[in-house]
C-alpha cells in the first residue's frame, strides 16, 4: 500500500519545486503513473483480502474505489488547467496540493484495516474539500455551500465517533480483518437500535439520503470543476463503502433498522429524479441525477443480499466515472458562456460536434444503456430489490423511466434547439477537454468488458 | 516560590524581548502583528461591533449574472420584463439591471417625456409595435399586476394624433395611411375643409392633407409605467443596482467569414460597474449584455470596442446614436383648443398636446441641423420657444397668440444620426451584445414591443412576433436606411 501511499504523498513536493512553467505536465504525468500503480492491487492472492500490514488491506470492494479515486486525479488537474490559469503560482500550487493531500487522505480511508483509523480519515477529507469549495468557487453562494457540506457531515459523524469508541471497548477491537473473523451478537434493544443510527447516520448523510441531501445540490453547484469532479465521484461513494464495512458489525439490528430508510430512499429516488427535469442549472441537475443514482446504492447496501452488494459496488464505480463526466462537460459549458443556465447554451451540437459525441456518450450512461456498468449495477440492485418486496419494482421502474427523461432532456436542450447569437461563435473543443472526456469514457467501456474487476466479488 | 517562579517565567522573556530590541527594528514588525490580531479576535468575540471589520457590500452588483442590462429606463426595464416573462421555467435567467441613476433626473423615458403613442409611422413595423404597446397598456394591469400592491393608474388620454402636411408631403402622408391601415391602425384622412369642420381652432393655411388616427392614439404617464414595470420586474426577481458601466472585459477570436476575409469576433466576459462618487467597482461576469442605456448607448458601444477600425469596414462602424438636448415647454391659454385637442404635429416641426384639464399644454419642436443645442447640461433655452415654436404655434392655432409660458425643462433623445429609427438585436461582431436602443424620441411607445422582441432572440435565436430584422445592427454598415417621415 505504501508504494500508492508514498508517492501520493510525494506529489506535494513536486508540487512546490516544479519549475513553474512545467506544473501541470509534472503534476499529471507523475499523478497518472501512481494511478497504474495502483492497478497492481486488481491481483488477489488470498479470497479475503490483500493484507499489506495491519494498518492497509485492499479487498475485491475497495480495491475498485482506491484505483477511482487514483485515476480521478490526473483528470482532476486536466479539467482545472483553464480556470486556474489567472491565478498566481502560488495560489495553483496550493490548489493542486490540496487536491493531493485529498487523494492521500481517500486512499488512507480505502484501505484503512481500523475502523478508528478509518474516521479519522474520513473527517480529514472533509477538510481540503471545504477549502477547495469555499476559496475557489465561483459564486458568492458559495460560502453558505461549505457551511451547509461541513456541518451536515460533521452532526452526522460526531454520533459515529461515539459509538465507535463504545465499540471498541465492548467489544475490544475495530479491526476490519478481526471482525470478518467474529460478527459481534447485537441484541434487539433500544439501545442497539440507536447504536446502529449512530454507526449509519453518518455515512447516510454523506451518501446522501433523500431527507439529509440538502448540502448536495448546493455543494456540487457551487464548488469549482475538480472539487465537484471528487465530490461526485469519489466522497459519496465513501458513504456507501462505509456502510458496507459496518454492516458486518450490526447484524441482527440491521433486519429492523433498515426498514425506514429503504422507503426513504426509495420515495426520494423517484423525488429527486423528478426535481431533475424541473431544473434550470445544469450543474444542478447533475447534483440532483447523483442523489438519484446514491439512493439506489443505498437501498442495496440495506437490504444486504450478495447480488445486492455487487449491484451496490458496480453501480458506485459506473456512477463515480458518469458523473465526473457530466461535471466535466457542464463545466466546458460553463468555461465558454459563463453561465450555467441552460437556456443560453442551446443548439451546441452544430458547433461542437466532437463535444455532441462525449455529451451523447455520458448521457447514454447515465441512463444505463446496455451493456455499460450502469446498467449491470442497476439491474442488480432491482433484481435484488424486487426480491426482497415485491412492490419496489414501482418505484424502481419509476425512476428508471425519469432518469432516462431528464437525462434526455439534458442532453436535447444542450445540444439541439436553436443556436442563439451569443453561441453562435463559441470557442472550439480544446484537445485537453477531449481527453479528459476520453478518459472518462474508456475506463466505462473497458469495465463493461469485464465488469468482473467492480462487482465486489472475491 | 511562587514569586520566583513567575520571576523565571518573567525572566527569559523579558530577556528575548530585550534581545529583539537591542538586534534593532525587527522586520516583521512583529508587535504591531500582534496587536492588530489581538484586535480582529476581539472584533470576533460575542458582544464587540463587527462592523468596522467586515465591510457593508449590499450595494454592490452580485458577481455573477447571466444577462446585464445596462440602463434602467424604459427599454432597460421592458427587456428585463420579457426576459422574465418568456423564460421557461420559473428564476431560469439571473438578470441585472444597472442603472446609473436610480431617480431618472435625466432618463429619456420618463418623468421627462412627453409620452405620446401614435401609430402613424411609414414603417410597418413601427405601427406593430404601437399596436401592441396600445394592447399591453390598456391591459397593464394584468401584466404588471404585483401582490398586494396599488394597480398601475396610467392616465392614458386617448385623444389621438393629427399629422398635418403640406402640399410637397401630401403624397408621402397618403402612403403611409395606406400602410398604417394595413397593419390594422385605425387612420382616417381628412381634407382642409373636413380638419375645419372637425377642429374649428386650427387655421388650415398651408395645410394641404391631414391624417388623424382615431383609436389607440393619445398619450399617458410615462412616469407610473416605469414605476408599474419596476415594481413588478423587481418582483420577479431582477437585481438592481446603481452604477455606471466603466471597462468590459473581452476576448478575441479570428474567424474566417463566407468569402474568406478575417473577421475578429469578440466576447464580453466582464464588465466593471463602478459605484457613484466613489472609486469602487465590482467586476461582474456575464453571458449576455443588452445595451438599452439610452442617450449614452453611443458610449457604452464604444466602451465595448464598437467602431475600433477603419472607417468603411464592418469593424469601423460606430453605433451613431448620441444624445440630443431637446425642449419641452408647458403653457397656459385659456382661450385655447379645450379639451378635445389631439396630439397635433404641424407641418413646421412644432408639436403640441393638451397637459391636463387646466387649459395648460405642452410642446415643443425639434431643431434643424444647425440650431442643435449642446448636449452638456440639461439648460433650457427659452429664446428657442420665442423665436423658433412660438410662431408657428401661433400660425397653427390663433388662440395660441396670447399664451403664457408656465415652465420649461429639457430631456435627452437617443438620437440615431443615421436614420432616427431604432437599433435592435445582436451586434455581428460583439457576439453577446444586444441592443434596444436609439429610438429617437419615439422610444417610449415602441419600447414594450423591441422588449419582447430582444427576450426573444436571447432566449431563442429569432424575432417570433415582430420581425425586427430591418432594425439590426447591420444596416449601418450596409448604409440601408429606414427612413420615417415624421419625427416628432
Amino acid at each position: 500500500m505504501l508504494k500508492i501511499i508514498l508517492p501520493s504523498i510525494m506529489l506535494l513536493p513536486l508540487t512546490w519545486f516544479t519549475n513553474n512553467k512545467t506544473l501541470w505536465t509534472n503534476t499529471t504525468c507523475h499523478s497518472l503513473m501512481i494511478s497504474l500503480i495502483s492497478l497492481s492491487l486488481l491481483h488477489q492472492d488470498s479470497t479475503n483480502s490483500y493484507n499489506f500490514s495491519t494498518t492497509f488491506f485492499s479487498d475485491p470492494l475497495s480495491t475498485p474505489l482506491v484505483i477511482l479515486t487514483t485515476w480521478l486525479l490526473p483528470l482532476m488537474l486536466l479539467a482545472s488547467q483553464n480556470h486556474l490559469s489567472k491565478e498566481q503560482e502560488n495560489y495553483k500550487k496550493m490548489y493542486i496540493s490540496l487536491l493531493t493531500l485529498l487523494q492521500v487522505f481517500l486512499i488512507m480511508t480505502f484501505t484503512a484495516t481500523e475502523l478508528m483509523l478509518f474516521y479519522i480519515l474520513f473527517e480529514a477529507t472533509l477538510i481540503p474539500t471545504l477549502i477547495i469549495i469555499t476559496r475557489w468557487g465561483n459564486q458568492t453562494e458559495r460560502l453558505n455551500a461549505g457551511l451547509y457540506f461541513l456541518f451536515y457531515t460533521l452532526i452526522g459523524s460526531i454520533p459515529l465517533l461515539i459509538s465507535l469508541i463504545n465499540f471498541n471497548n465492548t467489544f475490544g477491537t475495530l479491526n476490519l480483518v478481526l471482525l470478518s473473523l467474529k460478527q459481534p451478537a447485537l441484541s434487539q434493544s433500544w439501545s442497539n437500535h440507536i447504536l446502529w443510527l449512530a454507526f449509519m447516520l453518518a455515512f447516510l448523510v454523506k451518501m446522501p439520503l433523500y431527507g439529509v441531501h440538502l448540502w448536495l445540490p448546493k455543494a456540487h453547484v457551487e464548488a469549482p470543476i475538480a472539487g465537484s469532479m471528487v465530490l461526485a465521484a469519489v466522497l459519496l461513494k465513501l458513504g456507501g463503502y462505509g456502510m458496507m464495512r459496518i454492516s458486518i458489525l450490526l447484524d441482527m439490528v440491521n433486519k429492523t433498522m433498515a426498514y425506514p430508510f429503504i422507503m426513504l430512499s426509495l420515495w426520494g429516488m423517484v423525488m429527486t429524479s423528478s426535481i431533475c427535469m424541473r431544473q434550470t442549472d445544469l450543474k444542478s441537475l447533475i447534483a440532483y441525477s447523483s442523489v438519484s443514482h446514491m439512493a439506489l446504492v443505498i437501498v442495496a447496501v440495506m437490504i444486504q443480499t450478495p447480488w445486492s452488494f455487487m449491484g451496490a459496488t458496480a453501480l458506485m464505480i459506473a456512477h463515480g466515472l458518469t458523473s465526473s463526466l457530466l461535471f466535466c462537460l457542464a463545466n466546458s459549458n460553463y468555461e465558454r458562456t459563463h453561465s450555467r443556465t441552460m437556456m443560453l447554451a442551446q443548439g451546441l451540437q452544430t458547433i461542437l460536434p466532437l463535444m455532441g459525441v462525449w455529451w451523447m456518450l455520458g448521457s447514454l450512461a447515465n441512463l444505463a444503456l446496455p451493456p455499460s456498468i450502469n446498467l449491470i449495477g442497476e439491474l442488480l440492485i432491482i433484481t435484488s430489490s424486487f426480491s426482497w418486496s415485491n412492490l419496489s419494482i414501482l418505484m424502481m421502474g419509476m425512476n428508471m423511466i425519469m432518469t432516462a427523461a431528464y437525462t434526455f432532456y439534458m442532453l436535447i436542450s444542450s445540444q439541439r434547439g436553436k443556436l442563439t447569437n451569443h453561441t453562435k461563435f463559441l470557442p472550439p473543443t480544446h484537445t485537453r477537454e477531449s481527453t479528459i472526456m476520453s478518459l472518462h469514457i474508456i475506463p466505462i467501456i473497458l469495465i463493461s468488458i469485464n465488469p468482473k474487476l467492480i462487482l465486489g466479488l472475491p | 516560590m511562587f514569586r520566583r517562579v513567575l520571576q523565571l517565567g518573567l525572566g527569559p522573556g523579558l530577556l528575548t524581548r530585550g534581545l529583539s530590541t537591542r538586534r534593532g527594528v525587527s522586520t516583521l514588525d512583529w508587535d504591531a502583528k500582534v496587536s492588530e490580531f489581538k484586535k480582529k479576535i476581539e472584533c470576533i468575540l460575542p458582544g464587540k461591533p463587527w462592523e468596522t471589520q467586515l465591510y457593508d457590500t449590499s450595494h454592490l452588483p452580485p458577481e455573477q449574472s447571466d444577462v446585464v442590462i445596462i440602463g434602467g429606463g424604459i427599454f432597460g426595464l421592458s427587456v428585463a420584463f420579457w426576459l422574465k416573462k418568456l423564460e421557461k421555467k420559473q428564476d431560469a435567467i439571473r438578470v441585472l439591471v444597472v442603472d446609473q441613476d436610480h431617480t431618472y433626473s435625466q432618463a429619456s423615458s420618463a418623468g421627462l417625456s412627453v409620452g405620446g403613442i401614435w401609430q402613424q409611422f411609414s414603417m410597418p413595423e413601427n405601427v406593430r409595435l404601437s399596436l401592441f404597446s396600445v394592447e399591453f397598456l390598456r391591459n397593464i394591469n394584468e401584466y404588471l399586476a404585483v401582490v398586494d400592491a396599488p394597480p398601475v393608474d396610467l392616465r392614458f388620454n386617448p385623444s389621438g394624433c393629427l399629422l398635418l402636411a403640406s402640399e410637397k408631403d401630401a403624397a408621402a402622408l397618403e402612403n403611409n395611411v395606406k400602410i398604417q391601415r394595413q397593419e390594422g391602425a385605425k387612420v382616417c384622412l381628412m381634407s382642409p375643409e373636413q380638419l375645419q369642420n372637425k377642429f374649428p381652432w386650427v387655421n388650415t393655411e398651408g395645410v394641404a392633407l391631414a391624417s388623424y388616427g382615431m383609436e389607440n392614439e393619445g398619450w399617458f404617464d410615462a412616469w407610473s409605467l416605469l414605476q408599474g414595470l419596476r415594481r413588478k420586474v423587481r418582483s420577479m426577481g431582477v437585481l438592481f443596482c446603481q452604477g455606471e458601466v466603466t471597462r468590459f472585459i473581452t476576448s478575441s477570436s479570428c474567424v474566417e467569414g463566407p468569402n474568406g476575409e478575417e473577421m475578429v469576433l469578440k466576447r464580453i466576459h466582464k464588465l466593471h460597474v463602478k459605484m457613484d462618487k466613489s472609486l469602487e467597482y465590482q467586476p461582474v461576469e456575464c453571458a449576455i449584455v443588452i445595451n438599452a442605456a439610452g442617450a449614452w448607448s453611443g458610449h457604452i458601444a464604444k466602451l465595448a470596442g464598437i467602431g475600433k477600425g477603419p472607417p468603411g469596414t464592418l469593424q469601423g462602424t460606430k453605433l451613431p446614436v448620441e444624445p440630443r438636448k431637446r425642449y419641452v415647454y408647458l403653457w397656459h391659454c385659456p382661450q385655447g383648443p379645450g379639451l378635445e385637442t389631439p396630439l397635433v404635429a404641424d407641418t413646421s416641426g412644432v408639436y403640441f398636446r393638451r397637459e391636463g384639464l387646466g387649459s395648460n399644454y405642452l410642446g415643443g419642436c425639434s431643431p434643424t441641423e444647425e440650431e442643435e443645442p449642446d448636449p452638456a447640461n440639461l439648460e433650457v433655452d427659452h429664446d428657442f420657444f420665442q423665436n423658433k415654436v412660438w410662431p408657428h404655434l401661433a400660425q397653427r392655432v390663433p388662440a395660441f397668440q396670447t399664451l403664457k409660458v408656465q415652465s420649461a425643462w429639457a430631456g435627452y433623445y437617443d438620437y440615431n444620426t443615421f436614420d432616427q429609427n431604432g437599433v435592435v438585436g445582436p451586434h455581428p461582431l460583439v457576439v453577446n451584445m444586444y441592443f434596444a436602443t436609439g429610438f429617437s424620441g419615439h422610444g417610449l411607445q415602441h419600447a414594450l414591443g423591441v422588449g419582447r422582441a430582444v427576450a426573444e432572440v436571447v432566449l431563442e435565436g429569432e424575432f417570433k412576433t415582430i420581425n425586427m430584422s430591418p432594425f439590426l445592427f447591420t444596416r449601418f454598415y450596409l448604409e440601408d436606411k429606414l427612413q420615417e417621415y415624421n419625427i416628432l
